[in-house]
């Protein structure tokens, strides 16, 4: 009987220390991949600037929507308008899910393009998403004497617009967009280093306006915006702004259909992908969609909500799909409308 | 604010963790705060990094920010004197005059500047680019010629890397590390401290070559402030009003302040030298430039720097629009905010002066200490400067290519300043000339601004001209000159190092130009702009040396003779310190930063030092547990496995 017990009591014993580790390795195997573990995110431009903040807004929110709540930290990799950033994701960054990056989306329709410094295949990315979608306006200043677009229609000479870097999403790319397809007399001066450097130049005399995003635009340009010293005469969106239901729509000026397609090609699809958040190519399909759903979580985030609020950041989310769906898109761009867009954008 | 400026304290004391790069990171800390209290913290921090750089500058010649490497060219000389203490007392005492002249200017001019500044358009700016750098090619005084050759190679390195406007890649060799062209962190850095190690090591004393009684003289640096109030004055002026300017910072004006200290002293041979003027004037500039980028980011809302481009996502953080309304007072606007940030700046000065003098002694005495006991740490240091300001691993390389070029540079008597201040001038010169040429055709060279400050140019390169014309008129002056005279002809032609290094730099440029052929406009115009005369002005300088009519070598070099080691010591103690500095770079790249530190502190001190076993492993844990600790586990910085680990596949690589 006591040995009978004995040796019972061994296989309780060897069954029980078996239960352990079973359930010790179910729960390893459940254990969220991104415990422990730190995301960085490699912005492409300096820090201060909006895709900065726009990063560090988020990765401060994220972190409670990831299973496992990572720490997350925000690098920045300036240069070359992000294109090293994104050359860097594509060839250099692993593809764990522990980095993303944040460039703007114009380097993508930039490689259908044939731009240099790009060696990367937009197609292989993993799109995340992007917190809002893009609403380019473009505002001149009141001495500059052109308050509306037929104004502009009729000026003699051509009005000065800053630019950034011929193949930026904006300001270049949206000016030089009008410019092909509504005929609007511009001499675009590129080179500025950012849009605060172009209002300085515009509150200077050196240049009459510029086209970039309204949500960056109402929120640096306020008090020239209020004092009417700034206006804003043309909206380059397929919709108004709810906050601009006046101000007229550049694609009502397109006189042909090529006009209106090359305005569709270069500036209304490629709203979506400015802002995008994008990983390595190769990066496991559950860990993109585990970052997919917190991203867009995280901008539903009351705390963050609240947050983009006081700094003045537009929240308009664009889901990963619908940024790949966009992606794709461009590549099925036929040949002749992408030289036509080599020649408005990148000569 | 304590806190900010407790973090900057140390910030600014090692080198290449930059205030910018620091102030980034803490900005997810001011959210909770209110306005005023976010800007006590980010500037108090911003407030300091200059002055405790100043001192990592004087103690060990590194530059402990970008901004303070001239402090380097007459602070490290007084330290080496066995003056370390004269110089941060100055150094410190004018800095906080600085601080607070460009805090008040702050308060004051917001209202007149606006106007101001937007009657300067792209060509003005430009060719106030041009003036800072031919003020400080001037300094050299009879190598004018060699200032002006280094400046435009100091311009030429600026374009390394992807063009701005279209992104074409100019001179990268297709690495991706120079797409971003050459960092001025490692540069400078390189620059000043590898060619200082090296001294160090052939010397084989302490810092201080020269024992002085008493430690310090603190008292003696902070009197020298007010004795010479007016320089000082003028120098903060300078940092404040050139920094009103988008794109000029600090690591502009300290240099243009030294300029000006050198030009307006009647004895200019005591520069380089350990003269105290070279080291108020950028204490003081450095320092001002705070309050005078802030002008820029409050009434325009532009940042000036990359401090201030922080600082501007402070502002939309905290729900302030950075403008006029900056100046109103509420309801309407944030006027008190703006005042907050005048007393911060002047309070958070105050108190950092309070806490430098209670270290200073201490302090001072680091230069006491053998030399031989401080190098590995200086090493470690630089590798570690050179990485954390953008983490990538071939800075660590450029900082060895340019110490190598600084030391060839410093032996020679070419002017490094001028070089250092074309590579930081160099993206703005380029960006204005580009906008200036894309917005007016060639008509901005007529514009009357331009043209006045043409002018001023040509004034400021004859200056040193006639006033040394006027000084061969006195009797004794004359006897020098003959002297000089005949030594030149006596010399005739010559083939040595001197002519061999200007051969380099004939060929450098015409390779660039050949290079920059394909580039087309957009790309190609700054350099064919800064190449032409540069090649032009290098041949100048090439057949001056190839005829031996040398000028006299710039006052930096002075400084660097080896009087009391004999030749052939010195030069094989160079050799060894170079080896040891390869050895130390290798270690990193094959063992990564922590694990090299120890393993060549170690070797160091036991092989080269001769040091004892307790000392040895004492210094080289504590040397690998700062690094590991501060750096990589406090600071996060992401340093990268070593190489011999990712080849046993025990890590991945990069």
């Amino acid at each position: 009987m006591r040995r009978w017990r004995g040796r019972s009591a061994r296989w309780v014993g060897a069954a029980v220390i078996g239960l352990v580790i079973v359930t010790g390795l179910v729960a390893a195997a459940q254990e969220p991949f991104y415990k422990g573990k730190t995301v960085r995110i490699v912005v492409g431009f300096t820090a201060g600037g909006g895709f900065d903040t726009y990063s560090r807004t988020i990765a401060r929110h994220m972190t409670r929507h990831i299973p496992g709540n990572p720490t997350i930290i925000v690098e920045n990799m300036p240069g070359a308008g992000s294109r090293i950033s994104a050359n860097y994701l594509y060839k250099i960054a692993k593809p764990d899910g522990l980095t993303i990056g944040h460039f703007i989306g114009g380097v993508l329709l930039g490689q259908v393009l044939g731009q240099q410094g790009i060696e990367f295949d937009a197609r292989k990315f993993e799109y995340i998403g992007a917190p809002v979608n893009e609403h380019p306006v473009c505002a001149l200043t009141k001495a500059s004497g052109i308050t509306s677009v037929e104004k502009w229609m009729a000026a003699g000479t051509p009005v000065k617009m800053g630019g950034v870097s011929p193949g930026s999403s904006n300001p270049d790319n949206v000016t030089r967009a009008i410019k092909a397809s509504l005929g609007l007399p511009i001499q675009i001066v590129t080179g500025y280093k950012g849009t605060a450097e172009i209002r300085l130049a515009a509150e200077g005399g050196e240049v009459a306006g510029a086209c970039w995003g309204w949500g960056s635009l109402q929120a640096t340009w306020r008090k020239g915006l209020d004092a009417g010293e700034v206006q804003v005469v043309l909206q380059v969106a397929p919709k108004p702004h709810r906050e601009l239901p006046n101000v007229p729509l550049a694609i009502n000026f397109a006189k042909t259909e090529e006009a209106r397609r090359l305005l569709e090609a270069a500036i209304h699809n490629d709203s979506v992908l400015v802002r995008t958040y994008t990983l390595p190519p190769g990066t496991p399909k559950d860990r993109v969609q585990i970052l997919r759903k917190a991203f867009q979580e995280t901008l539903r985030d009351p705390a963050l909500l609240a947050e983009a609020e006081k700094a003045k950041l537009e929240i308009d989310p664009v889901a990963g799909e619908e940024i790949e769906r966009t992606v794709a898109g461009l590549f099925k761009l036929d040949p002749a409308m992408i030289a036509k867009l080599r020649t408005i954008l990148l000569e | 604010m304590l806190v900010g400026i407790a973090i900057g304290f140390v910030v600014g004391i090692l080198p290449g963790l930059g205030g910018p790069t620091t102030l980034a990171l803490m900005l997810p800390f001011i959210f909770k705060m209110t306005p005023v209290e976010a800007f006590a913290f980010l500037l108090g921090m911003a407030a300091v990094t200059n002055t405790t750089g100043d001192i990592t500058s004087i103690l060990f010649g590194i530059p402990g920010e970008p901004t303070t490497a001239s402090t380097i060219v007459d602070g490290h000389p007084m330290a080496k004197n066995g003056e370390a203490g004269r110089a941060l007392g100055a150094a410190i005492m004018s800095s906080l005059f600085g601080a607070v002249f460009g805090a008040f200017v702050l308060a004051l001019t917001i209202p007149v500047v606006r106007p101001l500044v937007l009657t300067f358009g792209s060509p003005e700016f430009f060719m106030l680019a041009l003036l800072g750098i031919t003020f400080v090619a001037a300094l050299s005084g009879q190598a004018l010629l060699k200032g002006l050759v280094a400046g435009g190679l100091g311009l030429w390195f600026a374009t390394i890397g992807l063009d701005p406007v279209s992104g074409i890649q100019r001179y990268t060799f297709g690495q991706l590390f120079l797409w971003d062209g050459i960092g001025l962190v490692p540069v400078t850095i390189g620059f000043f401290a590898i060619p200082e190690v090296i001294d160090l090591a052939v010397q084989g004393s302490s810092i201080a070559k020269l024992d002085v009684g008493r430690l310090g003289g603190v008292w003696q640096g902070v009197r020298d402030t007010f004795h010479h109030w007016l320089l000082v004055l003028r120098c903060s002026a300078i940092g404040t009003f050139i920094a009103i300017i988008p794109g000029m910072g600090a690591a502009t004006t300290q240099w243009l302040a030294y300029a000006h200290a050198v030009q307006s002293s009647p004895d200019k041979e005591r520069f380089g030298r350990g003269a105290v003027e070279g080291v108020l004037g950028p204490g003081a500039a450095n320092n001002s430039t705070l309050g005078g980028s802030l002008v820029t980011t409050v009434a325009f809302g532009v940042p000036a720097s990359v401090t201030m481009a922080i600082l501007m996502g402070a502002f939309l953080i905290q729900g302030l629009v950075p403008g006029p309304g900056m100046l109103m007072p509420a309801p309407k606007g944030h006027l008190a905010v703006t005042f907050s940030m005048v007393w911060t700046i002047v309070v958070s000065n105050i108190i950092t002066v309070a806490m430098c003098f209670l270290f200073l002694r201490q302090l001072v005495k680091i230069t006491q200490i053998r030399g031989a006991l401080l190098i590995p740490f200086i090493l470690m240091l630089i590798a570690v400067g050179a990485f954390a300001e953008k983490n990538v691993f071939a800075d660590v390389l450029v900082v060895l290519v340019f110490g190598a070029l600084g030391w060839v540079m410093a032996r020679l008597g070419w002017p490094r300043p001028a070089f250092l201040l074309g590579l930081v001038l160099g993206p703005l010169a380029e960006n204005k000339l580009f906008l200036s040429t894309d917005n007016y055709g060639l008509g901005w060279l007529v514009r009357p601004g331009v043209l006045v400050l043409l002018a001023v140019i040509v004034v400021g390169l004859l200056a040193p001209f006639v006033s040394a014309r006027r000084r061969a008129r006195s009797p004794a002056a004359a006897a020098v000159e003959r002297e000089a005279r005949r030594q030149r002809e006596l010399r005739g032609f010559r083939l040595d190092g001197t002519t061999a290094f200007s051969l380099l730099i004939v060929i450098l440029f015409a390779w660039a130009l050949w290079q920059s052929r394909s580039f087309g406009v957009r790309a190609g115009l700054f350099p064919w702009a800064v190449g032409i005369p540069g090649l032009a002005l290098a041949i100048a300088q090439l057949a001056r040396d190839l005829t031996g009519r040398r000028a006299a070598p710039a006052p930096e070099t002075a400084g660097e003779s080896t009087p009391d080691v004999p030749p052939g010591v010195a030069a094989r103690r160079s050799v060894e310190i170079c080896a040891w500095i390869a050895g130390f770079w290798v270690a990193i790249w094959l063992l990564g930063f922590s694990l090299a530190t120890l393993l060549m502190t170690l070797l160091y001190l036991k092989v080269a030092a001769r040091e004892r076993w307790p000392l040895s492993i004492l210094l080289c844990v504590s040397g690998s547990a700062f690094v590991y600790g501060l750096f990589e586990k406090a600071l996060g910085v992401p340093f990268p496995s070593g190489q011999l680990f990712v080849w046993l596949g025990m890590e991945a690589g990069l």
